[in-house]
């Protein structure tokens, strides 16, 4: 029927045509921006006169963009349908629009004029990206050939691609996976949401894509113009742990950044743990140029920063304490943790406000496709996580928690330890949602709790609170934004009440409200370019103290609330100048501001700040800006490739940090406090430049990397002795501003695929800190360098594992470093009734160096797909060999005589066990 | 259940200090040698003491050299001295300063070696009266506390220093005394059975009510005594002195605690250094230690006795005893009682005779000198505060 139509049209087009060519020659202007085409066809026609004809179904998926001035009919259906399958042909006064076949009576007239075209350069793009609500083709399979575009006959130039890719069973995106052609080595790797931009040559090719944790795959594409393609993937069959640190095989050697470890939970799972529980943070100590000051701490300190340099996010929300239970369990769930990722050299333009790293950890998204969930129990703790769509194939959740039932081991314990307590619990909740192919939704929530009591009658509790919602929105294939906005939120408590005079309860609490936008331009195939502008307020409450019961005398105590602002504009391009060198070059200012209410001291210039030497003080009003710092931060590195398995990268960092953690323990403890910026505490400033050569080796299954770096740091807080942290009105006059530097080499060897996988790592490195400004009122070792409580010089890292079956696998690893330096006594004198010791200069000696073997074995149920649950089991030993190592070492007088200890923390072999169940 | 068990070891070490094990580390023994100035001026009544010492190498067995030879002087802003006097072995005092409340007072001190040294000017710091020193029965034992109030609100800040002093008894009570050719029974004077000790408090006390609205000290723990202690087997007594303190003071005192005391635990303070009031003139880069306050010195003294304690408390006595027979005629022949009791300095004690049924004396019970004789730790002379 369609046939027939078609045929008498074209009939009576034929005895049409010969008047026809005037009406051709006419000049319009069209305008017009994804039009369908009866829009395109309609708008034309009232502008021309000439009808229009074509099957609406074969049309259905084309949109229109276009911008034309002073151009005749011919030249503007020339300019959309050239090098399409679709045609067009004018028999008269009508415009036939076919698919594919081509009507072709005659040449049209006029068909190459074009008016007046130097005054008015055409002006057009044409975007035949696919309709909105059409699907975009969900690439699946290998050996099929996929088209992009509209088919044109033009093959030469460059095209855009992108989309999403996704993993096939869960439909969530996967991040950092690699989308490369192997012959003409252009590739990109996708963003945390698992979409990616790329431009290529025109033409047939196949493209490789590689994920962490993902089986390798290929597609064949033939890119004819600019167009989408999503990608699945699937998971590595094998559930079984590889290690996988880097989502590109060839990352290590061809990207720009430097000192950036990823780690995916697979492997961070294979590492034994003091509690067989999987845990990021005693991962993230494993690597190179990553130090602790001792084991039962989750602080860490990267490249000789201290543990407060470190900024810490969960799906972009600041987590401020990421311990629990004293600091031997971190606050991140395992089943809900995707990977995370390390910065300790080139940080990204848009991170800012810590010194020393970024370690970013990215939870998994929920399942999309069906219900799904995982349980683990332990002897201390249990752990559930349950996921799902919401709305097939568009909104996921996935929710996990975590709680611990030690009391009734604590119980056990003996008389001296009885009434001890101690629990916490840990939730995470999160919402995917795509609203439509551009636009998605995602929501973090994050809760965590800790309560201890360690027979004192003295209650402690602190928790974290975080929630954030990211907007991402794609503007087209080359452009997309995420807005962010959220809180966070860690408080604690001390209470007491014991002794009903003296009974308190002390409270800190600190809040900050994000608002962050990022862009991402890929400019042309050599620039990718990034920029953004984020806000962060602060509300600190530095502790408030409160009589606790009736009978209690204590005077309440406030500390003034603070209040800041800081904000940064960022804006950062990864240049690739020619395939051999590139660079990623960024900046970032950021601008701080110290907001009323608050009333500031004035100290007298060139004295030590004292109370004696206050001059005056002056009240500032709520929202008034007290005083401001800011300044630029470099952001550069540079990528040099030697030859295709060798490269030399280097790069220069520049950061500024306005939040101080106020601790004066060896270990970070739960209440130490913060203290933002203000007239009298500078910020911290740190520069970092670093060097370094990559190589990889057996078809880049061993990479080997050498880096060193410089450090400079400044205004970093020291103490004055018997320094009060706590309830102090005055802090400033009782820290001290020191500089440091730190520097080092670090060596990795790494072998990512095979049986036997693993990493071995030496690091040398020194971290010294200087306090010699003779106003401060003290000096630290007579102003001399000292070093810093976190530098040992050498250590030793091996991670390995042993893959015998699919099913059972062990690993062992291997830790060996410096002991720490501490102060010791060097002579004792008599007071008070007692011996008593001197010590000595700061951080003069060092505790015994540390040594531990760990080892696990992970044994999987059977394989089968169609089981109502798989099971796991983790059986292993931290410390295998029971060395006792120190943590610190003390000198104490007891019954009047002074004697030297050593603490260890875990002095026998540790054994556990776990059990997983996954339905 | 294995399993378990193993897992409360675990926990225990995480939540004790208990893998605390003894360190020796290997330190070049520095040839430290620095003034140590303890003591306080007293502008009370009550005698003012300042002792003076050297530090000492840790390795070096003994505690410390005190220092000789000094000339010290007390002086105020006012231009008054005051000298002190030494009583040997470090020590210096000077009797019943009462200082004029409005000056400021330093310590001078002239070494034999020549060096000077000076305090810093401290006001003079006024203690309230002791209100009330008692006690709280434990399971295990009495915790003792001290209450004072300022109801000036000025002090908050409080150091205390105490002395216990007990009676107790011997194993057994020795009835003879051997006069060098026989055993004759002991006079009252020659008793060793009841003795008093006592003991000089060597933990730092300190409080503050600096945090409350009123100066209150409610309570503050001064020292734990266990229930099967000999300090509580008939009567105990304490006397615990009271000294205000300038905040200064307090953080010298509390600093010098945390350094030497409160070490051991996961989240440690770490050392720091603890400076005092005292400087050398001659040198000022030489390191002193110590800090010299200006106050009044209060005082009390409590006594404890058995009748206010549960009666199930018993002492433990610190060391294993028995009873020795010693024969006049022993199954070998041998006269023990002429071999082991009668020469002078004897280690065994008779304690009392024993005979066969018919009244014949056939020898001695006979202990050692722990089981019988107090006086190796302690005194048989009433103190004069005893009552």
């Amino acid at each position: 029927m369609k046939k027939i139509y078609l045929l008498g049209l074209c009939i009576l087009v034929l005895f049409k045509m010969a008047n026809a060519q005037d009406k051709e020659e006419k000049l319009i202007n069209v305008d017009f921006h994804s039009a369908r085409i009866q829009q395109f066809a309609d708008d034309l026609q009232s502008k021309t006169g000439y009808h229009f004809y074509y099957e609406q179904t074969q049309f259905d998926s084309l949109k229109i963009t276009l911008q034309a001035t002073n151009r005749t009919l011919p030249a503007i259906l020339y300019m959309v349908f050239d090098k399409t399958e679709y045609h067009f042909s004018i028999f008269d006064q009508n415009v036939f629009l076919t698919k594919g076949r081509e009507m072709r009576p005659n040449l049209a007239a006029g068909f190459f004029t074009s008016t007046s075209a130097a005054e008015h350069p055409p002006q057009s793009i044409v975007d035949y990206s696919e309709e909105k609500t059409a699907k975009v083709p969900e690439a699946t399979t290998e050996n099929k050939m996929y088209e992009i575009g509209l088919r044109t006959g033009n093959l030469k130039g460059t095209a855009n691609l992108a989309g999403y890719v996704k993993n096939v069973k869960t439909g969530e995106g996967i991040i950092g996976a690699s989308i490369y052609n192997p012959d003409t080595k252009i590739g990109i790797a996708t963003d945390q949401f698992g979409y990616y931009s790329l431009t290529l040559p025109k033409g047939r090719q196949t493209l490789v894509i590689k994920g962490l944790g993902m089986k390798d795959t290929r597609r064949k594409i033939v890119l004819y113009s600019d167009g989408k393609l999503n990608i699945e993937m699937q998971e590595q069959v094998t559930s079984l742990k590889e290690v996988k640190i880097s989502a590109e095989k060839v990352a290590n050697v061809r990207s720009v950044e430097m000192g950036v470890n990823k780690l995916d939970i697979k492997s961070i799972k294979q590492i034994p743990t003091a509690f067989g529980e999987a845990d990021v943070l005693r991962v993230v100590l494993t690597l190179p140029g990553v130090q602790t000051v001792g084991e039962a701490t989750t602080g860490f300190n990267v490249r000789g920063g201290s543990a407060d340099q470190n900024l810490i996010l969960l799906n972009d929300a600041t987590i401020y304490n990421p311990s629990h239970f004293f600091g031997f369990f971190s606050a991140f769930n395992p089943d809900i943790v995707k990977n995370i990722e390390l910065y300790k050299s080139t940080i990204p333009e848009k991170y800012g406000g810590r010194l020393s790293s970024v370690l970013d950890v990215s939870d998994r998204e929920g399942n999309k496709k069906k219900f799904t969930g995982t349980a683990g129990i332990g002897l201390l703790t249990s752990r559930l996580n349950v996921e799902g769509p919401i709305i097939k194939d568009k909104t996921s959740f996935i929710f996990g928690a975590r709680t611990t039932y030690s009391d009734w081991l604590l119980s056990m314990l003996p008389e001296a330890y009885k009434h001890s307590a101690a629990s916490f619990y840990d939730g995470n909740f999160e919402i995917t949602h795509q609203i439509d192919d551009k636009n998605s939704l995602y929501l973090t929530t994050y809760l965590s709790q800790d309560k201890f009591r360690l027979n004192s009658d003295t209650a402690y509790s602190y928790s974290n609170k975080n929630a954030n919602i990211k907007w991402k929105h794609s503007y087209n294939n080359k452009l997309y934004s995420v807005f962010m906005t959220g809180v966070d939120d860690y408080q604690y408590d001390v209470s007491s009440s014991d002794n009903p005079v003296n009974a308190y309860k002390l409270k800190f609490s600190v809040r900050q409200y994000d608002l962050k936008t990022d862009f991402n331009y890929y400019l042309n195939p050599k620039n990718a370019i990034n920029f953004g502008l984020s806000s962060i307020y602060y509300k600190l409450n530095p502790g408030d103290n409160e009589p606790n019961g009736s009978k209690s005398l204590l005077a309440p105590d406030r500390v003034q609330m603070e209040q800041a602002l800081e904000s940064a504009l960022y804006i950062g391009d990864k240049y690739d100048i020619t395939p051999k060198l590139s660079v990623n070059a960024g900046i970032r200012y950021s601008l701080y501001a110290y907001l009323g209410p608050q009333t500031v001291d004035h100290y007298a210039p060139n004295l030590p700040k004292e109370t004696v030497n206050i001059i005056d003080s002056t009240t500032y009003s709520k929202n008034k800006v007290i005083n401001t710092y800011q300044g630029p931060e470099i952001r550069l590195s540079a990528r040099y490739s030697i030859s295709d398995n060798t490269s030399l990268k280097a790069s220069f960092n520049t950061l500024r940090q306005y939040i101080h953690l106020l601790s004066n323990t060896t270990a970070i403890s739960p209440t130490d406090t913060y203290k933002l910026s203000d007239p009298n505490i500078k910020p911290q400033i740190g520069r970092q430049a670093s060097l370094g050569i990559y190589h990889n080796n057996q078809s880049n299954t061993i990479e080997m990397s050498v880096e060193g770096y410089y450090k400079w740091i400044s205004n970093y807080l020291d103490y004055k002795s018997g320094a009060t942290l706590i309830l102090n009105h005055h802090i400033e006059q009782d820290v001290l501003e020191t500089q440091g530097k730190a520097y080092g080499v670090e060596f990795l060897v790494k072998k990512t695929a095979g049986k036997l996988n693993g990493w071995l790592s030496y690091t040398y490195s020194r971290t010294f800190l200087r306090q010699d400004d003779p106003n401060a009122g003290e000096l630290i070792n007579g102003g001399a360098y000292y070093p810093a409580n976190y530098d040992k010089p050498h250590a030793v890292n091996f991670n390995g594992n042993y893959r015998f079956s699919h099913r059972f696998s062990i690993s062992f690893d291997v830790t060996y470093s410096t002991g720490r330096p501490i102060t010791l006594p060097i002579a004792k004198y008599e007071y008070a009734g007692s011996e008593r010791v001197f010590y000595s200069d700061r951080n003069e000696y060092r505790i015994p160096d540390y040594f531990r073997t760990d080892f696990s074995m992970n044994i999987e149920g059977n394989h089968k797909v169609h089981q109502l649950t798989h099971n796991s089991w983790t059986i292993g030993v931290y410390n295998l060999t029971g060395r006792a190592n120190a943590y610190s070492t003390f000198f104490s007088e007891q019954g009047g005589a002074i004697n030297g200890y050593q603490l260890s923390i875990f002095s026998k072999p540790i054994p556990f066990i776990n059990y997983n169940i996954r339905f | 259940m294995k399993y378990l068990y193993l897992y409360a070891l675990v926990l225990l070490t995480i939540v004790t200090v208990s893998c605390k094990k003894p360190y020796n580390p290997k330190l070049p023994s520095l040839q430290s040698n620095y003034l140590v100035v303890e003591g306080v001026i007293n502008s009370g009544q009550d005698s003012t003491v300042i002792r003076l010492s050297r530090t000492v190498a840790l390795t070096e067995s003994i505690k410390a050299i005190p220092e000789q030879n000094a000339q010290l002087t007390i002086e105020s802003d006012q231009n008054a001295t005051y000298p002190l006097q030494e009583l040997g072995n470090g020590t210096y005092v000077s009797y019943s300063l009462n200082l004029p409340v409005s000056n400021k007072y330093r310590l001078h001190i002239r070494t034999q070696s020549g060096k000077e040294y000076m305090s810093d000017y401290e006001s003079v710091k006024n203690t309230p009266a002791i209100d009330s020193i008692g006690f709280i029965q434990q399971p295990n034992g009495i915790q003792l506390y001290v209450n004072t109030h300022d109801p000036n609100n000025d002090t908050r800040y409080y150091r205390w220093d105490y002395a216990e002093t007990w009676n107790f008894h011997a194993k057994y009570q020795a009835g003879y005394i051997t006069n060098g050719t026989e055993l004759v029974s002991r006079t009252e004077a020659q008793q060793i059975y009841t003795c008093f000790a006592n003991h000089f408090s060597n933990d730092i006390v300190l409080a503050s009510s600096a945090k409350l609205i009123n100066d209150v000290i409610y309570q503050n723990p001064l020292t734990q005594v266990s229930s099967t202690s000999e300090k509580l087997e008939t009567k105990y007594s304490i006397l615990v002195k009271q000294y205000a303190l300038t905040k200064e003071e307090y953080s010298f005192w509390q600093n010098l605690k945390k350094n030497t005391e409160q070490l051991g635990s996961i989240f440690d303070a770490q050392p720091s250094e603890v400076p005092g009031n005292i400087h050398c003139i001659t040198d000022p880069s030489e390191p002193v230690l110590g800090y010299v306050g200006v106050t009044n010195i209060q005082q009390k003294r409590v006594f404890i006795s058995k009748d206010q304690l549960p009666q199930t408390w018993t002492a433990a006595y610190p060391y294993q005893c028995d009873l020795d027979s010693m024969f006049l005629h022993s199954f070998t022949g041998q006269n023990q009682v002429a071999s082991f009791l009668i020469p002078l300095g004897s280690t065994q004690f008779a304690i009392a005779p024993f005979t066969d049924r018919r009244g014949t004396l056939l020898g001695y019970l006979a202990t050692g000198a722990q089981c019988a004789d107090c006086t190796i730790r302690g005194t048989t002379t009433i103190p004069s505060f005893w009552k």
